[in-house]
């Protein structure tokens, strides 16, 4: 067995540049998602876990970058990995169009709708 | 040939979850994508979820009132534990895709589920004794 047999490498159909940003995402995650993790659970008596815990939590402007910069991350890593998944199905060029289209409005829609939200919260403790 | 038996298709679709004849190699992918299905899941589910946050104190508040109960609770357990399994045998993919302990995968992985696993039986307690 050769070692690129046994290192991630793209599969067959998979943009390089994609992979690249899979495997780079992945441990920016483990950081910025450890750390919503920790927080959400740890802080406090039992965590973030009212209202007026999470307000509290978003005065800080770090907190509102921070998960944003969290969830754009975890969009982009979820959407590539589930592209990948569907690659291993081998789809027509047709089909993985319309899936390409369907993955990228999915993230537009994510992300948008995340940052409207954090800023939402954000301006309730202002 | 490990690589090559494992790798999916529409009609080996089962075979993902058949135990025999699997090396560690194949379990780690299988956990990877088994994971990463039940995270992309519950990352969509989540971001609607919170929604309520936008409709005011009192929805989001009723809200995790109504999910504060054992079952729920070990629902979340079994993302947080998805997510640092999926995140520590990820560390490993990135790892060896630059080259570093290519040879010793096995050692790797055993290692970093080991930390994983002690970092999710933390949270657990956390999350029912709290």
């Amino acid at each position: 067995m050769t070692t690129s047999q046994l290192v991630s490498s793209p599969k067959s159909g998979e943009n390089v540049w994609l992979w690249l940003v899979k495997i780079i995402t992945g441990p920016l995650l483990v950081i910025l998602l450890g750390i919503h993790l920790v927080v959400n659970h740890f802080i406090g008596t039992r965590g973030l876990l009212t209202y007026a815990d999470v307000v509290a939590y978003f005065k800080n402007p770090i907190i509102p970058v921070m998960e944003i910069t969290l969830l754009a991350t975890v969009v982009t890593h979820s959407l590539i990995g589930l592209r990948g998944i569907i690659l291993d199905l081998k789809p027509s060029r047709t089909v993985l169009t319309v899936i390409n289209w369907i993955l990228a409005i999915i993230g537009i829609v994510s992300v948008s709708y995340g940052i409207w939200l954090a800023l939402v919260i954000a301006s309730k403790g202002a | 040939m490990e690589t090559q038996r494992n790798r999916p298709s529409p009609s080996k679709f089962w075979s993902w979850f058949f135990p025999v004849g699997r090396q560690t190699g194949g379990w780690a992918y299988v956990l990877n994508r088994v994971t990463a299905l039940g995270l992309t899941f519950y990352l969509y589910l989540h971001l609607i979820i919170l929604s309520k946050l936008a409709q005011g104190p009192s929805a989001y508040d009723d809200f995790l009132a109504f999910i504060h109960n054992p079952v729920y609770t070990f629902g979340e357990l079994l993302v947080v534990a998805a997510a640092f399994l999926h995140g520590f045998n990820g560390i490993r993919i990135v790892l060896t895709t630059f080259g570093v302990s290519v040879t010793r995968q096995k050692q790797l992985f055993y290692g970093l589920m080991f930390i994983a696993i002690i970092i999710i039986l933390i949270f657990g307690i956390r999350m029912f004794t709290a």
